[in-house]
């Protein structure tokens, strides 16, 4: 199906009327420039933000601030600041001196900390020209998995909300080159990630050389550190709480689209750094999908609840994750119940009643067995009933004491059988607390898109009329997480 | 020159001829300011500065504008670079820039009266459009403190190429003639920039920054 991609991408021009404007009340756009007012308000709904150490309103409290009681690490932010701009970040503090290190190793002291205070005071750093207000706050500790995806700063994850729903999400990953920032025009890494599961999928990097417009690169590992690492597939912890705590963010904003910056707090899990009223549109580049399609699925949607909207998101927007890993590793992904076309033998391809001949079914995906199975009951409607005959008049024992023995009985069958009818071999299995031989027989099927012909193991009825063995799996990948759908 | 009668009559009536064709060229170039932002993306430092930027150009000529834009940027960037290292308020800091820039324009007046460099009559430039010019300075290093230097070189690079768009549009002899004789275009331009204000398409440069989303056919397609 051909469809035109252009109406899936949203623009700056159409954010802005179609969304920001109409939904986002300026009393709740207020709100969401203002960090204060923001935790504030979510420490009312109970959800998480860094902890404020110290405000400082003007230069007064600053001249009084007691530098001795602060911290060894912590943040200096304008409360009103745009982008990431008038952000420090303070490590550690220099033994015996007031003076702190940043993540690059430069120090800082007392002094230069104070300038930066006044230069947030006058406002330098935020929207329009008002003055503002300093935050001294807690340094968020990225929780320990994540780290080791990032240079230095926290890897932060962006969830587009609207309507209660959560649209798309992204994480930004600080590199070397955005100086341990998770600004992307800095450089740091935007990761696109699957709404339904919380894996990630794209992996995006500005190009550095472009200068007219912001253009990415795909890329699949981190960029400079140490040990680099592959970014697609990555489980994002916690990834149901985050999801929920991102609409709990929206709702109690009122902004009907927003979108919610969240960190992992290696001690207090996820922690909201701030709402965004006007959130950026390179998510659609990490996601490799468009934000508009999403928007106007969700429009006027009745969403009852919190659990409710984020049932909606998963169901319409997830999936993305099967494509991305197909696309990388060049492997199909299957479920633990993967349905599959199953041909009869009397099929023949482009024959005019080949619905007739052929069947879907479920296959059990069983990483236990080595040789694919089926029941009898289904071998024989696929057109085997024959070969199942043959089979019993070999009289071949009900049981054998060891594999021994079942082996021998397997050499003695191919040494007197001439090759004929459809059974190919003759195979021990363990079955039922027996060990048996059964006939293997050529089975045509279809999975995921693909024809094989399968060696299959004909056993007696039980739950799984077809089974997919390790010799057949190996060209997938199994998502265990939709085992029960 | 002839005009039509409404034209005459408002000449007559007191309104003078150059502050006519002045607040014609103001109406025109921020049309175009509003085109390139809205439909191409183009950012520019506002609408002020590339207005007054192209009406500055008008009067000092384009070789002598752009020339004393780059003075000013040049400048900017080295006051800049200087005072970054001295502990200062900022408004302090911008005042400091202002002083340097009017005495290294002075220079710059003294190097071309001496040497030309192909840039003779500098004599004959009016003090304001080089000051108007000069403004730019402040817009360039707002960008430049609060965003990034490759955002404000890029802002600024359009600012000017925006703002010469505007000066070879509101310098042709033609079109100013026209839009005095036809006045009713007045009304079009405030339509057309309500028509842009509704505009909820895509900005060419929405089309090359998502280019890879909107060439990507197969993905999502399932989900439909």
């Amino acid at each position: 199906m051909f469809r035109n991609r252009i109406k899936d991408v949203l623009g700056l021009n159409r954010r802005n009327q179609e969304y920001v404007r109409p939904y986002n009340h300026p009393k709740a756009k207020a709100l969401a420039d203002n960090k204060i007012a923001t935790k504030k308000l979510l420490a009312r709904e109970g959800i998480n933000t860094s902890e404020v150490y110290k405000l400082i309103k003007n230069r007064k409290q600053l001249a009084f601030l007691d530098w001795e009681s602060l911290p060894k690490s912590f943040v200096i932010k304008p409360n009103q600041g745009t982008g990431g701009n008038g952000i420090l970040v303070l490590y550690g503090r220099k033994k015996g001196e007031l003076a702190w290190i940043r993540p690059g190793g430069e120090v800082l002291s007392k002094k230069d900390l104070a300038l930066h205070i006044e230069n947030i005071l006058e406002g330098r750093f935020s929207m329009g020209e008002r003055s503002d207000i300093a935050i001294i706050e807690e340094r968020v500790r990225t929780d320990s998995f994540l780290k080791q995806y990032s240079y230095k700063g926290v890897p932060d994850i962006r969830i587009i909300c609207f309507n209660l729903v959560p649209i798309m999400a992204m994480m930004r990953i600080p590199t070397k080159r955005s100086n341990g920032t998770a600004n992307l025009h800095s450089g740091a890494i935007c990761t696109g990630i699957d709404i339904a599961t919380g894996i990630t999928t794209y992996s995006m990097h500005m190009n550095s050389r472009s200068l007219l417009s912001d253009t990415y690169e795909m890329i699949d590992n981190t960029q400079d550190l140490k040990i680099n690492k592959k970014l697609s597939g990555v489980q994002i912890p916690d990834w149901d709480k985050i999801l929920d705590i991102a609409v709990r963010c929206q709702k109690a904003s009122k902004l009907g689209y927003t979108g919610v910056d969240i960190a992992l707090d290696a001690d207090k899990g996820p922690i909201v750094f701030e709402l965004n009223a006007r959130p950026g549109l390179g998510i659609q580049v990490a996601n490799q999908a468009g934000l508009r399609w999403r928007l106007e699925k969700v429009k006027g949607l009745e969403v009852k609840s919190i659990k409710h909207g984020i049932r909606v998101a998963k169901n319409l927007f997830g999936g993305e994750v099967e494509d991305s890993i197909e696309a990388i590793s060049g492997r199909k992904v299957i479920n633990i119940n993967e349905k599959i076309t199953l041909y009869y033998k009397s099929y023949k391809e482009g024959s005019k009643n080949d619905n007739k001949d052929r069947e879907i079914t479920t296959a059990f995906v069983d990483t236990g067995m080595i040789t694919s199975r089926i029941s009898r009951s289904y071998a024989s409607r696929s057109g085997y009933f024959e070969t199942m005959r043959q089979f019993d008049f070999l009289k071949c024992p009900k049981e054998f004491p060891t594999f021994k023995d079942a082996q021998d009985y397997i050499d003695e069958y191919s040494k007197n059988s001439q090759p004929d009818g459809h059974i190919i071999r003759l195979a021990k299995i363990f079955e039922d607390g027996q060990i048996v031989v059964r006939p293997v027989i050529i089975i045509k099927i279809k999975v995921s898109g693909e024809v094989l012909d399968l060696e299959m193991i004909v056993t007696e009825d039980t739950t799984h009329s077809v089974i997919l063995g390790r010799n057949d799996l190996k060209d997938y990948l199994i998502d265990t997480s939709k085992t029960f759908k | 020159m002839t005009y039509t009668p409404f034209t005459q009559w408002m000449i007559t009536t007191g309104v003078p001829q150059q502050v006519l064709e002045l607040l014609l060229a103001v109406m025109i170039v921020a049309t175009i300011v509003s085109i390139a932002r809205y439909i191409i993306g183009s950012k520019t430092y506002g609408i002020y500065a590339p207005i007054i930027l192209a009406i500055a150009y008008s009067y000092t000529g384009l070789k002598y504008g752009l020339a004393i834009t780059l003075i000013v940027i040049l400048t900017t960037l080295l006051s800049y670079t200087i005072l970054r290292k001295v502990r200062m308020h900022y408004i302090a800091r911008i005042a400091v820039n202002y002083c340097l820039l009017s005495i290294m324009l002075v220079v710059f007046f003294i190097v071309i009266g001496q040497f030309g460099f192909g840039l003779d009559n500098m004599s004959n430039i009016s003090g304001l459009a080089a000051i108007s010019i000069a403004a730019l300075s402040d817009f360039f290093i707002k960008q430049y403190v609060k965003k990034s230097f490759k955002s404000s070189v890029l802002i600024l690079s359009s600012t000017v190429l925006i703002a010469t768009l505007g000066w070879f549009v509101i310098t042709r002899d033609v079109i100013t003639v026209y839009f005095l004789n036809n006045l009713w275009i007045v009304p079009i331009l405030i339509v057309l920039n309500i028509l842009i204000g509704q505009f909820t398409g895509l900005r060419i440069k929405d089309l090359f920054r998502f280019k890879s989303v909107i060439q990507n056919k197969e993905k999502d397609n399932v989900q439909k």
